[in-house]
């Protein structure tokens, strides 16, 4: 059991610590890049998928309508996927801006209003915006920077919480300033997984090549990064490319949204087991993927051992109580403090992600400052991400599928 | 902000390796780390010993010299029962943390042989000076076939709690003392733990704190007496 928890611990610390020196030799061989001045503007296509979104599609179209991007160059295609409220009703009333095309066909899925939205565009670039994600007016701008690079096949923007209200909102922000880091270093090692829902942006000839989005287990950009890999395109990361995505406002929402993007991952790693472990897919297939895959059952494990530990430490607790019939009398003495191994290496790898989060922002914000629900993103998330962890494991086991809603 | 991130997923060993290096350094800082506190734990031990065995000396010597000292001065300058008992629990705390096993196990031997001294020098003071101490002897396991020595030891510590002046001592039966060997063996305390040895009567079985006030009456007297001298203040 002992040895089990110091090699998780080590995978985990490495994990961290390769990202770390990853990202610092980055920093330090700086790269040229192109001047925004001297860029192209290819043709692009945004396809606005939206089920029952009635809610957020207005300032989603208006958003898109703000961006800095050449108005012959830009199309809006947004593709109401069999909605039961008034989402078609408000999309149309954008219909009056040349840019915005509706189109209205039944529900099929998320995956299905993109290849409707394919079929009808001939831009050189597609790209998806969730109808709850927003666009800084810059965003596609520096993305189609990227594409000048003609080995870019897609482009990953940077994705920030929208809207934080509550705490587990502001517990997600940190959360999103952490996938930032991630997002960024997967690109620069060319491992990439994910091409998010809000704003991932695509050749169009390479969509078109590799087929076509799928369901991917109800994680289609998943398992388009995936099928993109596996064919060796390049996905890069533009964290400049500011996107602001909603976040669920519950526990409930976000357990179930959660459950779902685990699930999807699982699954589709599945599917594409044979890129686990291979040394031809470089990064992706050798270290980023099985860790990816290990860090799932490490988080449950510690999970587990944490509450097995607290309820035997409640439970002796409770026994002390029954006997002494008197409450416990609370004090401090520095010489119990917890100073074994293991527990040094556990605030390590805390203090870690601390400067994990403050990269992020960095490369997300320009500021190494965290936000500041960093405290309670330390102390209480780390105890709600093992439960849809557990729960997404246990469906994908079983083949139980997930719901979008 | 960051210029875009853009690169072939070509593994560079170099990375791999310095990151390799750079968690081994970590691991090893923290077990360094982690060793450097525990000796400082045993340190501090061995200094609470170091007094509690020079206050014991003491003692004795004036003990030896009780023709020209008073019992007041003896008794005053008596090891507090409280001294004992949190070096106790620092003892039991470093052993259930289990680093530096053979150190920890010798401090717990000192401790022992301590605390017989400690008991054996009250039992004469008493006698001599007229003084009514209440000595507890408790033997307990720590093996893992003592299902009632937690709940004892808690026990224990709650009635240490309440009657601060009462005298606990608690001894590891299984461990290689030859002093407690002999003290188990002249009082015949069988192996059926947890144990408690009151007035020369021992007690086997979970003692709770009621029955240990029905064995003990002068508890009572304690209590006020310490409730009276506490109220005067």
């Amino acid at each position: 059991m002992v040895a089990v928890t110091y090699v998780l611990l080590f995978i985990s610390l490495y994990f961290e610590v390769f990202l770390l020196v990853s990202f610092l030799e980055r920093q330090l061989s700086k790269k040229t890049v192109t001047p925004p001045g001297s860029q192209t503007f290819p043709t692009v296509a945004v396809v606005v998928p939206c089920y029952n979104e009635e809610k957020g599609i207005a300032g989603t179209l208006n958003s898109l309508l703000a961006l800095d991007y050449p108005k012959d160059k830009l199309e809006i295609l947004v593709v109401d996927d069999g909605s039961s409220d008034k989402t078609l009703e408000l999309a149309r009333e954008f219909s009056t801006d040349a840019r915005i095309r509706v189109f209205s066909k039944e529900n099929g899925g998320k995956h299905t209003a993109m290849n409707y939205a394919l079929a009808h565009t001939d831009a050189e670039l597609i790209g998806c915006l969730d109808a709850d994600s927003t666009v800084e007016p810059h965003a596609l701008r520096h993305i189609a920077a990227v594409f000048e690079n003609p080995r870019v096949s897609a482009v990953t923007p940077g994705i920030h919480a929208k809207e934080t209200k509550n705490l587990l909102q502001h517990m997600q922000k940190v959360e999103y300033r952490l996938s930032i880091f991630n997002r960024f270093m997967l690109s620069a090692l060319g491992s990439a997984f994910i091409t998010p829902g809000p704003f991932s942006i695509f050749r169009a000839s390479v969509i078109r090549e590799l087929g076509g989005w799928k369901h991917g287990h109800s994680t289609e950009d998943m398992e388009m990064a995936l099928r993109m890999q596996m064919a060796g395109h390049l996905i890069a990361n533009c964290p400049s490319a500011t996107v602001y995505t909603s976040t669920p406002p519950t526990f409930r929402k976000l357990f179930k949204q959660r459950v779902r993007w685990t699930y999807g991952f699982l699954r589709n790693a599945a599917d594409y087991r044979h890129m686990v472990g291979s040394r031809r897919y470089g990064n992706l297939g050798l270290f980023i993927l099985p860790t990816a895959l290990l860090s799932i059952v490490t988080a449950i494990y510690f999970f587990v051992r944490i509450m097995m530990e607290f309820a035997q430490q409640s439970f002796d607790e409770y026994t002390r109580i029954s006997v002494t019939r008197s409450l416990p009398f609370p004090h401090f003495d520095i010489f119990y403090f917890n100073t074994s191994a293991m527990w040094v290496l556990v605030w390590l790898a805390v203090g870690l992600v601390l400067v994990l989060i403050s990269a992020g922002s960095f490369i997300g914000t320009g500021s190494k400052k965290v936000p500041a629900g960093t405290p309670l993103f330390m102390l209480f998330y780390c105890f709600l991400v093992p439960l849809w962890l557990a729960t997404a494991l246990f469906r994908a086991t079983f083949k139980l599928g997930v719901r979008w809603r | 902000m960051m210029d875009p991130a853009i690169n072939e997923r070509t593994a560079r060993w170099r990375t791999y390796l310095v990151a390799l290096a750079i968690t081994a350094l970590i691991f090893a800082t923290a077990f360094y780390a982690s060793n450097y506190f525990n000796q400082r734990r045993v340190e501090d031990i061995r200094t609470a010993q170091d007094d509690i065995s020079t206050d014991i000396l003491n003692i004795e010597t004036q003990f030896d010299l009780l023709q020209e000292h008073s019992c007041s001065d003896v008794s005053a300058n008596a090891v507090l029962p409280s001294s004992l008992s949190s070096l106790g629990s620092q003892l039991s705390y470093m052993e259930a943390q289990g680093g530096n096993a053979p150190e920890v196990t010798r401090l717990k031997s000192l401790y022992s042989l301590m605390e017989i001294k400690d008991y054996l020098l009250m039992k004469q003071i008493s006698q001599n000076c007229s003084l009514k101490p209440i000595f507890v002897l408790y033997f307990y396991s720590n093996k893992g076939d003592c299902a009632d020595c937690q709940k004892q030891g808690y026990v224990l510590t709650a009635l240490a709690q309440k009657y601060p002046q009462l005298r606990i001592y608690s001894f590891d039966y299984n461990l290689n003392v030859s002093a407690l060997q002999t003290l188990i063996g002249i009082d015949n305390v069988k192996n059926d733990l947890p144990a408690l040895l009151i007035n020369g009567k021992a007690y086997y079985g979970l003692q709770m704190i009621p029955d240990i006030e029905k064995i003990l009456p002068q508890l009572a007297t304690m209590k006020a007496a310490s409730s009276t001298a506490t109220s005067t203040k």
